[in-house]
């Protein structure tokens, strides 16, 4: 019927199968103990929506419409105690090694109910993402112990990542476009580390941060193959903070103004340099991308769950509505367009969700969570004993060794089809899940009339938040751009992406 | 521009444009704050002076007199710079003219022709609401030649700084619902502080109660319907021209800050990503200008089939602006979300002035009920 070569040549036709099928694929390779943990999440989640995130949620919402300068430590430190800023760090930096891939089920269900707390919780993980996508055990073991220490303390210990510039926003996130783009963060080599000067914005939870994942250049003129990513920690003589910025919504987490003049990093806090991508095969600048597509396959991902949630949470408020408002005599659930109206919103939740959750399972696969959920590591992770954790492998951590073997493994050991498959579905969630956020949150005001326009009454604010989600983390646009390198461009030789 | 169906309408637009930029333009984040300020304070006292707050209302009765299209020339032409403003024009100009479909010119120029500024001259109405649609919570019962009206009104258009609200109430064991004018000084109206909402921050609504207050009849019982039909069929043309505003204001400032912003080592609007999403924004705007000259005149002119030419602008055009102010952030990026730019808040207005006159599914099942029914012409 057909031969097995014949079978690998038809499937390596486009659209290729391994990158149609993730999940399917993932089905009988990925380990049981997911879906416990998933399950456990999404249920924690909702309690947690239950009993701090809807009480609080408005009130946050109008406190900083009030005072743009109030910054939601209360809550920050509710979450912290809740122990979220851990939940996802794996065992052997001390954290609490919950499976990566549930991390957006639990997001969805924050965004569903308060898309700025999903922020204050979600984009910690954006900073512990970069930092980690550098694989420099040492560094990512002492931030991840430091947040795990925050949480014993009640000090919680928070990681942002710092790349947006003033002049620089889709520019750096991709290394054909950084060396055309107007980028100032210059990080000065010296004696013992780096002297950065200059500014970043619109950096979420920047204020409330403990730790920042700054990316810099040692050479502003060839930026794409001199990235340099710096941990710099609060109290750093030369950093400070600059404003807030004053945001139309997600107004519980702040946009922050990040001020380098002068800052001196020493090399321990290097998480990676132009010395260290030597040491790899891939060159500088390759390097410098897959580091970045490391990030944005997990966090895209992350974004699309946002977007899925505040997608369902305007679709719950127009439902609430439907089944408690008469409109010309009869309740507005039993108007058949609005029945149409409410399944179609109930869709777009749905597909994003499908979206995130294949982007999960190709970072599973074949990205950034591959090693944490292959059987062996995850099932042996889970019955690691703590004192095993910190006493052995932790100091085994800090060891040059360490960040060699783990680059050898992630950064070397994934292939260019891997990076393009986890970068492609990432951009393609990311893109699916907002439209249908900023879309649903139109269609519930409509349902709604006059009373969606209150702010008491939630929808408007959903609204108002869904629209930055097209934004951070790539524009739409650059994502749509993206998925056209990753999954279609590739194959094509006369193709050129960002050249135009 | 619709002003360009017709020079005689070419003054009124300069005029809105000219007032928009001297006294809007600058002050368009301050207006837009929270916690509410005095609202427009002396810019309404001064719209007021020229005739803004009764660009329909006739001579006699203390406005200018002029037709929908000088209207809507003036509305878009201020929507541009700040919407709240329109929205307050808007909110005026249906109650004013809801008083005149049902004949009471009397009541109404007890209110207009007696007012000493602004304030008093403002009428306050539930201008997001078809009264249709929804089920009334506001009773009148008569007391001899008396009307005593009580129950809860919510999101009231200009209620805490109109010197009166023109309201829709039930006649006990009457079908239907009248209109009713209310002087807001009564002591038996409890207003709430404005209600923080999505866009139109210094176009400010109120929940009410009503705890047996005197109304004075406008038109006949149970005739409310009617002369709310009579008057959102000219007054959608109006919201449309609103929108209208609010989509060349976010084109103004997407196209300016396109030229000026540098991605990837040129101007943003040398890629053709971001002409092709401008091309998009130019092109809905001049489909719109043409609908809406189209519904102005057919409106002014009485042409056959009017409403729903009116209808349907509306209809359209601020379904496109809610896409178009989405874009217009778009193109700003992170700076766009933020309110040190306009287009954050044009995206709000775009979807607060969508909702003006009732919900838009209810609108858009009113247009093919209409056809179906054979009043369409």
């Amino acid at each position: 019927m057909v031969s097995g070569s014949e079978i690998e040549m038809f499937l390596e036709r486009e659209p290729k199968f391994d990158d149609i099928m993730c999940s399917l694929q993932a089905t009988s390779k990925q380990p049981k103990g997911i879906i416990k943990e998933t399950k456990k999440v999404v249920a924690l989640a909702r309690k947690f929506n239950d009993e701090v995130v809807r009480p609080y949620s408005l009130e946050l919402d109008k406190t900083v419409q009030e005072d743009p300068e109030f910054l939601a430590w209360d809550f920050v430190k509710k979450a912290n105690e809740w122990g979220f800023y851990t939940l996802w760090i794996p065992k052997i930096f001390g954290g609490k090694g919950y499976c990566m891939s549930s991390m957006s089920f639990f997001v969805e269900e924050i965004a569903s109910a308060c898309l700025g707390m999903a922020n204050l919780i979600g984009v910690h993980y954006l900073g512990v993402a970069t930092l980690s996508a550098t694989w420099n055990a040492r560094l990512i073991n002492k931030l991840s112990r430091e947040t795990v220490e925050g949480e014993r303390k009640g000090n919680p210990c928070l990681i942002s990542l710092a790349i947006t510039e003033p002049g620089a926003g889709t520019d750096v996130e991709e290394v054909d476009l950084v060396d055309k783009g107007d980028v100032t963060c210059y990080a000065e080599k010296v004696d013992g580390g780096y002297v950065v000067n200059g500014r970043k914005v619109f950096i979420s939870n920047g204020h409330l941060s403990t730790w920042h994942i700054l990316i810099a250049y040692s050479d502003l003129k060839n930026p794409s193959e001199n990235t340099v990513v710096l941990a710099v920690k609060n109290g750093t003589k030369g950093f400070s903070f600059g404003r807030k910025e004053r945001k139309m919504g997600q107004k519980g987490c702040p946009a922050s103004e990040l001020i380098f003049e002068d800052c001196f990093i020493p090399e321990e806090n290097v998480c990676i340099d132009p010395d260290q991508y030597g040491t790899l095969s891939r060159s500088a600048k390759e390097t410098a991308m897959q580091v970045i597509d490391y990030v944005v396959s997990g966090t895209r991902a992350g974004v699309g769950a946002f977007g899925t949630g505040v997608a369902r949470g305007a679709f719950e408020e127009a439902l609430k509505f439907a089944l408690e408002t008469e409109v010309k005599g009869k309740l507005l659930i039993n108007h058949e367009w609005a029945q149409t109206m409410l399944a179609e919103m109930y869709k777009n939740v749905a597909v994003s969700r499908l979206a995130y959750a294949e982007t999960n399972y190709a970072n599973g696969m074949y990205g950034f969570y591959k090693t944490l959920q292959w059987k062996p590591t995850y099932y042996y992770t889970r019955c690691l004993p703590r004192f095993i954790a910190d006493k052995v492998i932790s100091p085994w951590l800090d060891k040059p060794r360490a960040t060699s073997l783990m680059r050898k493994m992630s950064l070397d050991g994934q292939t260019d089809s891997e990076i393009h498959r986890t970068s492609g579905w990432a951009s393609l969630a990311k893109f699916v899940g907002t439209d249908a956020g900023v879309k649903n949150c139109q269609m519930a005001l409509e349902i709604m009339g006059q009373a969606g326009l209150r702010h008491d009454r939630r929808a408007e604010k959903c609204l108002r938040d869904s629209k930055l989600l097209q934004i951070y983390e790539g524009t739409n646009q650059l994502n749509r751009l993206n998925l056209f390198k990753c999954l279609i461009g590739r194959s094509y030789p006369q193709v050129a992406v960002f050249q135009e | 521009m619709i002003a360009s169906m017709n020079a005689e309408l070419k003054p009124f637009e300069d005029l809105a444009a000219q007032f928009a930029a001297k006294e809007l333009s600058s002050k368009r984040e301050e207006h837009d704050a929270y916690p509410f300020g005095p609202f427009f304070g002396d810019v309404l006292d001064k719209a007021y002076e020229i005739g803004l707050l009764g660009i329909t209302l006739p001579e006699e009765l203390g406005g200018i007199g002029r037709g929908i299209g000088a209207l809507s020339v003036i509305l878009e032409s201020i929507c541009r710079v700040d919407a709240s403003l329109g929205g307050i024009i808007f909110a005026t100009t249906v109650a004013q003219q809801i008083i005149l479909e049902s004949g009471s010119t009397k009541v109404l120029a007890s209110v207009t022709k007696n007012a000493g500024n602004a304030g008093d001259f403002l009428i306050a109405f539930p201008a997001f609401n078809n009264p249709s649609e929804i089920p009334h919570l506001i009773y009148a019962r008569k007391e001899k030649s008396k009307y005593i009206l009580f129950g809860e009104l919510e999101y009231v258009v200009l209620g805490g700084i109109a010197g009166h609200c023109l309201i829709p109430a039930q006649v006990r064991g009457e079908r239907g619902y009248s209109f009713f004018l209310v002087d807001l000084s009564d002591k038996n109206i409890t207003r709430s502080e404005p209600v923080l909402s999505l866009g139109l921050h210094a176009c400010p609504a109120v929940d009410t109660k009503f705890n047996d207050v005197e109304g004075i009849l406008v038109g006949k019982e149970g005739d409310g319907n009617l002369s709310f039909e009579k008057t959102a069929d000219r007054m959608h043309v109006a919201a449309a021209a609103m929108s209208a505003g609010i989509m060349k204001g976010s084109f103004d400032e997407a196209l300016a800050y396109s030229r000026e912003r540098f991605q990837g080592g040129r101007e943003i609007v040398n890629w053709s990503e971001v002409r092709m999403i401008l091309s998009n924004m130019a092109v809905t705007i001049n489909v719109s200008e043409m609908a809406l000259r189209q519904a102005c005149r057919a409106a002014e002119e009485n042409e056959a089939g009017w409403e729903q030419n009116a209808l349907a602008s509306a209809i359209y055009i601020q379904g496109a602006a809610c896409d178009l102010t989405t874009d217009g952030i778009q193109l700003l990026g992170g700076y766009g979300y933020m309110k040190d730019y306009g287009q954050e808040k044009r995206f709000r207005d775009a979807k607060h002035v969508q909702a003006l006159l009732g919900m838009v599914p209810m609108k858009r099942l009113k247009y093919i009920e209409r056809v179906i029914d054979g009043v369409d012409r």
